[in-house]
């Protein structure tokens, strides 16, 4: 079984080397080979998962055998090949739920680009999850940015190409401060492993040497990857990058690219750092405070919206703030919390994006509110679709969000200091309350019917895109329902990490 | 025996909604679908009463969270509630085929009505908090769309009003339910995990002794937000809005099963959560019982003054609830709420009905208009007044059993000020009730008739209301049997004003109610001595 262990990096290399073949292909086939790959993607990291819950630890992988300091490595236990998995199917449903808007917004002759984004998307999501290296993080970090921004502007309208500036712009400067602080971990620590780096910064804090380079290079790491995903002060690129692009940009984006970075950002605290370490220097209490401010802010701003569009990505705003709410509680339920929002809130937004686009027809100037009333009886299927997203959203039992929800106060309740303790749980009951304000009241919106039946025609429903609401819609209830086997995942999976 | 019927109560009315709203075919024997379904749920519900009464059937249906599953169990409480529920949404169904106008409209109210029997099935016989917090969500969200039947810009409104404040209150309810899980006694305790309801309450000892204050709050803010559907003051807002706006049938639901609901999650919580120990004689006792006896209060009080009388009877339902949750929230002895329970939800089911066929009829939403009504709806009327002298507590009828239950236990407590206030408040109230109720059925009988200017007004009313009978009529060309019966009052009609009672559909109802209501008030004492078994005297605080 030994062979399994090659599995996540032929994941990646197969991405990687699918991009310039696609580049070639006529875009039909192009389409092909990106869905193969995303397929055979997360069939590998099934089996990667398999093969680590069989063994019961992790393994590194040393690419070409060499060892470090010279080689690079990658690393697979639970939690990645998990994550690694459920960020595959997300991105075929994805794929699959705005296929059918893809071929209709992106000219003919880019279709073909549109596919290598999507491949090149996908290894640097794996990278990221399997990475072992701190350097290869930041490069993978890049090359994500890249095939996000392309993604963002591929449709090619004004609004666009506004929206991916404003994302370049802001990315480039979060992953300026990432380089910064990598190399300053590199000057103190001589590793960009992530082992020996631990180890030596274990040392530098007992030895009470770089306690100042060491806090500032935490700092801008966090703030770099804070911006990249859009915590809240640093949200102003994402409602135009999300709300304006094609359906499967908008539905990968909000769902893939800011957790990958949010991934990075766990193995930082957990392998690289510490958690002890962490709390010493007090990054999780800030970090809570902007989650905190995020869960509330990210909403109120999501009421204001009158394009429902930019209201979804608004809510992302929010969700965002719980995960980093999660990380600041620094406790283990805490960060199996976080993480479980990470796939609920991928596996929700994606089936609002998705079901969204279906009930407008791809076109976001039919997103305004008053343009969707009664769009839910115009198909059906989305109806339903952004209805149990919403739902999901808000925590209502038996979907996801109600399972993470539930995760966040058992582990608020775990937090020995009081004041967080009440802060999160107020926080929750506010965050639920408007988030009911703005989702349900869409949801009614779609569902009132007009007075007159005049005007817009029913929206087709494609079979690929029925198909793909309805495994989503699955994937929330299951979620909501059988979350027992996932977080027990995650728990044997932060073991490992530690 | 008969465990796993108890989650059939839950499939069977979603899957007849599912038939109603996927399956055109079905649409036709419509009714058919309700009764039967309502019949088998009964039916269900009768077998778990007899099962309970040898031992409690209980059922786990997976694990839902870690230590949580979804965990049902048919306990004493459980089935009375289950019983009466099933009873009160049989009695608006029926009211709801002739109510409601046929279409595309009234499938959806159907197909509404049917999830919310499922969700209310589902908060009965949950066994435990997690599970009852599940179908109470449910609930709400199957029941709005009947606050917004209509449509209109009012009845939107007033639907949005009521899922906020549900929502707002339910997860106050979470977050104590979330306290009460980090404060009860750790290991799995039998199959229906950590929160599994338990006579006398689940809590650590050691816990609660070492940090109550926090655990007091929580609990206070979960009792105050779950009071938001049983219509407690500060949350009752959504009540007065919600009902004008909703049809009858949808208000007979909300105010006889939606209500109750909430109460009976309190009676959970109080009772099989926390345990009558912990929360008697404390501050949170005490404000929760100043809160119920300034909705009791204020619920008269509004009621008297109101002119429309749907949100009249919407308002008396805020303070009789009160009355319930004034006998739950002494902790001595809850018998005298269960029996309010059952009386209520039975009388009030009457009046809403009543109301509504004065409003299918002649149109008349203003109590002032009901002058001289009794001569026109000689049944309707009389079933009225018997609803409001049982409301009231006139001895033979079943208000006065209830009455009298809370009233002595509260005299019997202890509880410091509150063992006076509370029958003096349930004095003063029924004074108000009088007031509100006794009025209008005065004006029906011995007023001898309405204003001028209303009777040509009403002519108009009259010939489209003939309008609306007759196309009922020919769509029920199939149901030939019904068609007969109704053929009969229909020629009455045309040929005097005088005479206008509703159809046989809504008069049966409103005979059995009127007929409960009579029989409750003569012989309380199967039911008083069923509910006074219900709890062991070990548990009261002393």
């Amino acid at each position: 079984m030994e062979w399994i262990r090659n599995f996540p990096f032929f994941a990646i290399l197969l991405a990687m080397v699918s991009g310039p073949v696609s580049s070639v292909l006529p875009g039909r086939h192009a389409r092909r080979v990106s869905f193969l790959v995303v397929i055979t993607s997360g069939l590998l990291s099934v089996c990667t998962l398999a093969y680590v819950l069989y063994t019961g630890e992790a393994f590194t992988y040393q690419m070409g055998a060499f060892p470090a300091p010279f080689g690079n490595e990658i690393r697979a236990g639970v939690l990645e090949a998990m994550t690694a998995t459920f960020f595959c199917l997300i991105m075929l449903l994805s794929l699959v739920g705005g296929y059918r808007f893809t071929a209709v917004d992106i000219a003919e002759d880019r279709e073909n680009l549109f596919y290598i984004l999507i491949n090149l998307l996908l290894a640097s999501l794996l990278a990221l999850i399997y990475t072992n290296d701190l350097f290869t993080g930041y490069v993978f970090i890049e090359i994500n940015t890249i095939a996000a921004c392309g993604l963002i502007m591929i449709r090619g309208w004004g609004r666009n190409l506004l929206a991916a500036t404003k994302y370049m712009i802001m990315s480039l400067l979060g992953s300026g401060l990432l380089l910064i602080s990598i190399a300053v971990l590199y000057g103190i620590t001589g590793h960009l492993l992530m082992e020996p780096m631990h180890g030596a910064i274990v040392d530098i804090v007992e030895k009470g040497t770089y306690t100042e380079p060491l806090t500032v290079a935490v700092g801008l790491f966090c703030v770099g990857i804070a911006i990249k995903s859009a915590l809240f002060p640093f949200h102003s690129w994402l409602p135009d990058a999300y709300g304006y692009s094609t359906c499967s940009s908008s539905a990968i984006l909000s769902s893939l690219v800011s957790k990958g970075y949010i991934f990075l950002l766990i193995k930082f605290f957990y392998r690289v750092i510490g958690t002890d370490i962490i709390h010493q220097i007090q990054v999780d209490d800030v970090l809570f405070v902007f989650g905190i401010a995020g869960m509330i802010f990210g909403s109120v701003s999501a009421i204001q919206q009158t394009d429902v569009g930019r209201m979804i990505a608004f809510s992302s705003v929010a969700q965002i703030g719980y995960i980093y709410m999660g990380f600041g509680l620094n406790t283990e339920a805490g960060m199996i919390a976080s993480i479980f929002h990470i796939l609920a809130h991928s596996a929700g937004k994606s089936l609002l994006f998705v079901s969204l686009n279906g009930l407008t027809g791809g076109n976001w100037e039919n997103a305004n509110y008053r343009k969707l009333r009664g769009a839910a009886y115009r198909n059906r299927i989305a109806g339903v679709g952004f209805a149990v997203g919403s739902l999901s959203m808000v925590g209502i039992p038996l979907l996801a969000g109600f399972t993470s929800k539930v995760y966040f106060a058992q582990a608020a309740f775990g937090v020995s200091s009081t004041t967080k303790q009440l802060v999160t749980l107020v926080a929750l009951a506010v965050s639920t309350i408007l988030n009911a304000m703005y989702f349900i009241g869409q949801t009614i919106n779609i569902y009132t019917p007009l007075q007159r039946t005049e005007g817009r025609p029913r929206v087709a429903v494609g079979r690929a895109m029925w198909t793909a609401t309805v495994l989503f819609i699955l994937l929330n209830l299951l979620l909501g329902i059988g979350s027992e086997p996932i977080f027990r995942w995650i728990e044997e999976g932060l073991r490992l990490f530690g | 025996m008969g465990a796993w019927l108890i989650p059939m109560t839950i499939v069977t009315p979603f899957a007849g909604a599912m038939a109603v709203a996927f399956c055109k075919p079905l649409r036709r024997s419509l009714r058919a679908l309700h009764i039967a379904v309502g019949a088998f749920v009964l039916a269900t519900a009768l077998l778990a009463l007899v099962t309970s009464l040898q031992e409690e059937a209980e059922t786990v249906l997976f694990e839902f969270l870690p230590n949580v599953p979804l965990y049902f169990r048919a306990d004493s409480v459980a089935v009375t509630f289950a019983l009466l529920t099933v009873c009160m949404w049989l009695s608006s169904t029926v009211f709801s085929f002739e109510y409601l106008a046929h279409g595309e409209r009234e499938d959806r109210y159907n197909i509404f009505s049917l999830l919310a029997l499922a969700a209310l099935m589902g908060v009965c016989f949950s066994g435990n908090l997690v599970t009852t917090y599940l179908f109470y969500e449910m609930m709400t969200l199957a029941t709005f769309p009947l606050v917004m039947h209509e449509q209109t810009k009012e009845a939107i409104s007033a639907g949005m009003t009521y899922l906020y404040y549900s929502l707002a209150g339910a997860f106050l309810g979470l977050v104590g339910i979330f306290f009460l899980y980090a404060y009860s006694t750790p290991g799995s305790r039998g199959a229906g995990g950590r929160l599994m309801y338990r006579a006398g309450g689940f809590l650590s000892q050691a816990l609660t002794e070492s940090q109550s204050s926090a655990l007091l709050v929580a609990v206070f803010l979960m009792l105050v937000g779950l009071g938001s559907k049983a219509g407690m003051f500060p949350l009752h807002g959504w009540l007065p809005k919600a009902h004008p706006v909703a049809p009858a049938p949808a208000s007979a639901l909300l105010s006889g099963n939606i209500t109750k609901m909430g109460i009976l999650f309190i009676i959970r919580i109080v009772y099989y959560c926390v345990g009558p120990r912990f929360i008697g004689g404390t501050w949170a006792q005490y404000a929760l019982l100043t809160l119920t006896v300034l909705t009791i209060f204020l619920g008269s009080m509004l009621a008297f003054r109101e002119k429309v009388m749907k949100k009249r009877l919407a308002y008396s339902t805020v303070s009789q609830t009160s009355y319930i949750l004034a006998g739950i929230y002494i902790l001595t002895n809850p018998t005298g709420s269960f029996l309010h329970i059952i009386f209520h939800s039975v009388i009030k089911n009457l009046l809403f009905l009543c109301a509504g066929a004065v409003i299918v009829k002649t149109g008349k939403t203003k109590v002032a208009e009901w002058k001289g009504l009794g001569r026109q709806m000689p049944f309707t009327m009389t079933a009225f007044t018997i609803g409001g002298l049982a409301l009231v507590g006139i001895p033979p009828l079943a208000g006065f059993v209830s009455k009298w239950h809370i009233a002595t236990t509260a005299l019997g407590s202890g509880t410091p000020y509150f063992s006076i206030i509370v029958p003096v408040i349930l004095l003063v109230s029924a004074l108000l009730t009088a007031g509100y109720l006794m009025g209008p059925a005065a004006d029906a009988w011995f007023v001898a008739k309405a204003p001028e200017h209303a009777e040509a007004k009403e002519a108009a009313e009259v010939s489209e209301a003939e309008v609306a009978e007759v196309s009922e009529v020919a769509a029920d060309v199939v149901e030939a049997t019904e068609e007969k019966k109704e053929n009969a009052p229909a020629p009455e009609t045309t040929a005097t004003t005088s005479k206008r009672e509703a159809g046989l559909r809504i008069l049966i109802p409103l005979g059995i109610l009127a007929a409960a209501a009579i029989v409750f008030g003569l012989f309380p004492n199967p039911l008083v001595e069923f509910f006074e078994g219900f709890y062991l005297p070990s548990y009261w605080p002393m």
